[in-house]
């Protein structure tokens, strides 16, 4: 059984960890500057005063003590952890691409260009009509496209009435957090017990209150939204609008498009879907898809092509801006790139791998999986055991663990997503991992991990006593 | 070795290209794979109903890296070459390599949020680092670890006031030079809520504090002022500000950036609450406006933080270390009641502004924060010099940049720079605005030529 | 598992107890309330002086992985928060009908609707 060891910085401290910059050096420096008047500054400034060939070797210290998709395996359900080619990074690192946003259009119509270009792929490939590249993130973009359904709604004079966002229970949280905030109240709508929509529920649920009903699908336990048409037109005729959420879009590349199943507005995460590094938590993107209708409430500006060159339009009735420019640039530049790549056939084949992967490792663990057929993720049961320390027992087996304890309708969840990247060997690793845990005692499982560069961390006193900057360990040994 | 003969074959024959390159399944082992799984094909495997399955083409050609790379950088050609000296809110500094080499490590780039704190302790301590710079800048106890960019970290210290309960009052007021843009996007985070949005006068963002006193009343929640402001001049009576806003139930938030607050008047000690602003000047600058929201705060409003945030503690042999905390603020827990609907951040911007600064040092910091109040006003002078152009240096003190009147008709000027390879803001009929720092300072004497040559 | 249910006091079904023995009664959250939160981080609690209906959402208890409101399980005036539990949260968990309680009410209606030991023993 392979086994994982990451780096543990002990031997180069007496304290048993890395020391933070401002352990190895801190310096406070008077501020003066004689051609400012003093009441304009600051007095002094303290931090770290390191050589160059210190800061390097800190943070490559710091590098090894991480894990990334090209360390392992990175099953995490819902996220899409899949191997990011590194050409796409040399095309955004481009001196001609780093330009300022408030260069003229036709001084930046290369940019424009790769803009309107990548509004149309994803439009394509969502089946939707009309596409914004602004939300600098998944999250942001459900925020655009809720504003976008209210816009709607209140041209359409039905804005005070439609009070009401529904949510699946299963949903990300994301979701109802959106959608408060755009000031809806969020109806929580409960699945059925296959894991799916309750149509009868969700006749209940909407009314003329509905604004929109807002869904995942394949949803977060893998499953296909059978009833997908019915669930739209139930929606539709009570006049509300469907969203799709995009996270689960690389289970349905070129095989089915929200457009077609009936969505109205969705959002695309393409920093899953289409392999833009996570970046330890970020930037990604999350464009928006709407139909025909809907285009006219988009944010602005919107890139449009007039005989060959670009041009930024304010779409008629915009709902204003949801990012202080064109969202984030170099991850749609990457987007593009990735997708360009690929094409159709690669587009399809990606879904292809990611379904047959994600089944292929279903049927090598020996946990219980209580709901399918299942997509792109799966979500398996810790059963008696408690799925966040199983997960903690799987990084001693060099493979980051699923996401643990959600979605709630599955007891002590491992929510899997090995993605279209990992090959057969891999996933043989990955479910010896799974397994081996599986037969593993529980006074085993509780020590663990063992491997990583830390120890079980303990979260309660982190949260009740916040230690938030070096500033408040002065004191700590 | 079958996974480089699958990927040769590929290139070769590119009419029978069936699949993702990224795709590592050789024939068998996908047949290996249906038998274990009990299919036919791959097609079984998907609960789709006919109705909905898509048949069609997108019409996108499959290509190789080589071609990729060729065609992407030939469109990035069509972008007009020019000498940015533009400013207003996002603004270039000189990166060091070593940013690049640090944060493109794999490791760090192509990980995911720290969920699992025990295997991601580098990034963590890396964005606690980031924290604490930004804390040691504003004087504030709290930073987060980031928001998107500036505009929506304003929007979130609007709807944080809301929430805050020492806050009351529906108006938030923001400067009437404030970017439209973070106008735009502050209008739609305070959608949702009963906040209204209004503007103070200010003398091109200078904040005059008996003009805002004028607009204060009870109903006033949140007061925005940004130093410098968007026209480039340092703020000259925030004590004045702090005193006015110092009443516990208006929320007094500061727009600034990381260079700009090593050498300025710390935002804690003219008794801000809140800082906000575009944090990438340190680490990557302008990049078509991708960026890395700033977001501080006093520790009062800590459970109202909206985003991530790293803490220290202690693993189970007794050592630190460090982990995502306080996370029942956000989404994934408290879900309609979050402080935020904000899941992925900027945590790779964040971790080259955190590479940067560490680059820098406080010296380096500090010099570079001084060369942004030389650079315009030495610019400012000699553009003053040009027959048609009046910069006034003593309108206030500048950082960064700087706004001139010049005749004749300033689009027109800009447009004719523009051609001379040299790209400013044309602010209305008679007004440009200069921006100069590290980045660009080497092309200013030739900008000056340029002026003056278009100009005679 | 057992759970501690002292008979003298009354409880919601929501988990809260309520002590008409001291003064004002006395309110905080049952032992098997504690233990499915885990480990509490935080608490809030409301100001004294602030007005509470019968069944009304008068703070929240938070652990690492979960937020949990707090109902008043009779209304009433608050006229005490227990400062010790916003600093030492632990407290919830350690001593849940003893250190650990969270506010006592000045109450406007009786205890009659609350449940019993048994009664609530039943519940869970």
């Amino acid at each position: 059984m392979q086994r994982h060891e990451q780096a543990v910085w002990n031997e180069t401290s007496s304290e048993g960890y890395e020391p933070l910059l401002s352990e190895k050096d801190r310096t406070t420096i008077d501020v003066e500057f004689e051609e400012l008047p003093d009441e304009l500054t600051r007095e002094s400034l303290e931090l770290p005063a390191l050589s160059e060939p210190e800061v390097a070797r800190h943070y490559t210290r710091l590098s090894q003590m991480n894990y990334g998709i090209d360390s392992g395996p990175y099953p995490l359900g819902s996220c899409t952890m899949k191997y990011n080619p590194k050409f796409t990074e040399d095309v955004a690192a481009r001196s001609e691409a780093a330009v300022h946003p408030d260069r003229p259009e036709e001084a930046v119509q290369g940019t424009l260009q790769l803009y309107h270009e990548l509004q149309e792929y994803l439009g394509r490939i969502g089946g939707m009509d009309a596409v914004t590249l602004q939300p600098p993130a998944g999250a942001a973009g459900e925020f655009t496209g809720i504003l976008v359904a209210k816009a709607y709604h209140e041209r359409n004079g039905d804005g005070e009435r439609r009070s009401e966002v529904i949510v699946p229970s299963s949903a990300h949280g994301t979701n109802f957090a959106s959608a408060a905030m755009a000031g809806y109240d969020v109806v929580e709508l409960p699945g059925d017990d296959d894991g799916r929509v309750d149509l009868e529920a969700l006749r209940s649920a909407v009314g003329e209150e509905t604004a929109a009903l807002m869904l995942t699908n394949p949803n977060t336990l893998g499953l296909f939204e059978r009833d997908i048409e019915e669930i739209a037109s139930v929606v539709h005729d009570a006049g509300g609008l469907l969203y799709y959420d995009g996270a689960n879009l690389n289970a349905l590349l070129g095989r089915a498009r929200p457009g077609d199943m009936g969505f109205d507005i969705m959002h695309y995460n393409v920093h899953k879907t289409f392999a833009t590094p996570h970046g330890g938590g970020g930037p990604g993107a999350g464009p928006i898809g709407v139909t025909e209708e809907l285009e006219p409430f988009l944010p602005s500006p919107q890139v449009e092509a007039r005989n060959g060159t670009y041009e930024l339009v304010e779409p008629e009735h915009s709902i204003g801006k949801v990012h202080g420019a064109m969202g984030n640039w170099l991850v749609l530049l990457k987007t593009h790139a990735y997708i360009r790549r690929l094409g159709d056939a690669g587009l399809r084949d990606t879904s292809a791998k990611a379904v047959l992967n994600a089944n292929y490792l279903a049927s090598q663990i020996d946990l219980e999986i209580p709901f399918g057929p299942f997509h792109h993720e799966f979500v398996a049961s810790a059963g008696e055991r408690d799925a966040a320390e199983f997960a903690k027992r799987m990084l001693d087996y060099g493979v980051h663990p699923p996401t643990t304890k959600w979605p709630e309708i599955v007891p002590e969840a491992l929510m899997t997503e090995p993605t279209e990247a990992e090959s057969k060997t891999t996933l043989d690793q990955l479910a010896a991992a799974f397994n081996a845990v599986a037969d593993e005692d529980e006074e085993t499982i509780a020590a663990a991990p063992e491997t990583t560069s830390a120890r079980y961390i303990d979260q309660t006193s982190a949260a009740r006593s916040p230690r938030l900057s070096w500033h408040a360990l002065s004191d700590d040994a | 070795m079958s996974y480089h003969t699958q990927l040769s074959r590929t290139e070769e024959t590119e009419t029978e290209s069936t699949g993702s390159p990224f795709a590592p399944h050789t024939e068998a082992d996908v047949e290996a794979m249906l038998r274990a799984v009990d299919a036919e094909s791959v097609e079984e495997l998907f609960d789709v109903p006919n109705s909905v399955r898509f048949d069609g083409e997108f019409g996108i050609e499959a290509a190789s890296e080589r071609e990729v790379v060729r065609s992407v950088v030939e469109t990035l050609g069509r972008n007009e070459s020019a000498t940015e000296f533009l400013g207003r809110g996002h603004y270039d500094h000189y990166v060091p390599s070593l940013v690049d080499h640090l944060a493109d490590r794999s490791e760090f780039l192509t990980s995911y949020t720290q969920y699992q704190p025990e295997i991601t302790q580098g990034f963590l301590q890396a964005l606690f680092e980031y924290q604490s710079l930004l804390v040691e800048l504003t004087g504030l106890e709290v930073a987060n670890c980031s928001m998107y960019d500036a505009a929506t970290a304003l929007g979130e210290v609007a709807t944080l006031s809301r929430r805050a309960r020492s806050v009351t009052g529906d108006r938030v007021l923001v400067p009437d030079a404030l970017r439209d843009e973070r106008r735009a996007v502050l209008e739609n985070y305070v959608g949702g809520t009963a906040l209204a949005v209004e503007e103070y006068p200010t003398a091109a963002g200078v904040v005059d504090p008996d003009d805002l006193e004028d607009a204060l009343d009870d109903d006033v929640a949140l007061v925005y002022v940004e130093n410098p402001t968007t026209t480039g001049l340092i703020q000259d009576r925030l004590e004045a500000v702090g005193e006015l806003l110092a009443a516990d139930d208006v929320l007094f938030c500061l727009g600034s950036d990381p260079i700009a607050l090593s050498l300025l008047r710390t935002p804690a000690s003219i008794g801000a609450d809140a800082v906000i602003g575009d944090a990438s000047v340190l680490g990557l600058g302008t990049a078509y406006g991708t960026s890395l929201g700033l977001f501080a705060c006093k520790e009062e409003y800590l459970r109202q933080v909206p985003g991530r945030l790293v803490g220290a503690s202690r693993d189970e042999s007794g050592r630190r270390a460090y982990t995502l905390t306080l996370q029942t603020r956000e989404q994934h827990i408290r879900r309609e009641r979050a402080t935020s609907n904000i899941c992925t951040n900027q945590a790779w911007v964040a971790l080259r502004t955190a590479i940067h600064a560490a680059v820098l040092g406080p010296d380096g910091l500090l010099d570079l924060a001084k060369e942004c109040h030389r650079l315009p006003e030495v610019l400012a002078r000699e553009l003053d010099a040009i027959e048609g152009v009046s910069a006034p240096v003593r309108d206030g003190y500048h950082f960064r940049e700087f706004r001139a009147t010049v005749e004749p008709d300033a689009t027109e000027l800009v447009s004719e720079l523009y051609a001379e390879g040299f790209a400013v803001h044309a602010i209305d009929a008679d007004t440009i605005q200069v921006c100069v720092t590290d980045a660009n300072e080497n092309r200013a004497a030739e900008l000056v030529t340029a002026i003056t040559e278009v100009l005679d | 598992m057992d759970f501690e249910i002292p008979t003298e006091l009354r409880y919601a079904e929501s988990h809260e107890w309520a002590d008409e023995r001291t003064d004002a009664v006395r309110v905080g959250v049952s032992d098997f309330a504690q233990d499915e939160l885990g480990d509490i981080v935080f608490v809030e609690l409301p100001a004294e002086g602030a007005e509470l209906g019968a069944g009304e959402e008068f703070g929240v208890l938070e652990s690492i992985k979960a937020v949990s409101d707090i109902y008043a399980p009779v209304a009433g005036t608050v006229v005490a928060a227990n400062e010790a539990v916003v600093d030492s949260p632990e407290l919830v968990n350690e001593d849940p009908y003893g250190d650990g309680w969270l506010i006592e009410v000045e109450p406007a209606g009786d205890l009659e609707h609350l449940l019993d030991a048994s009664a609530y023993e039943e519940t869970i």
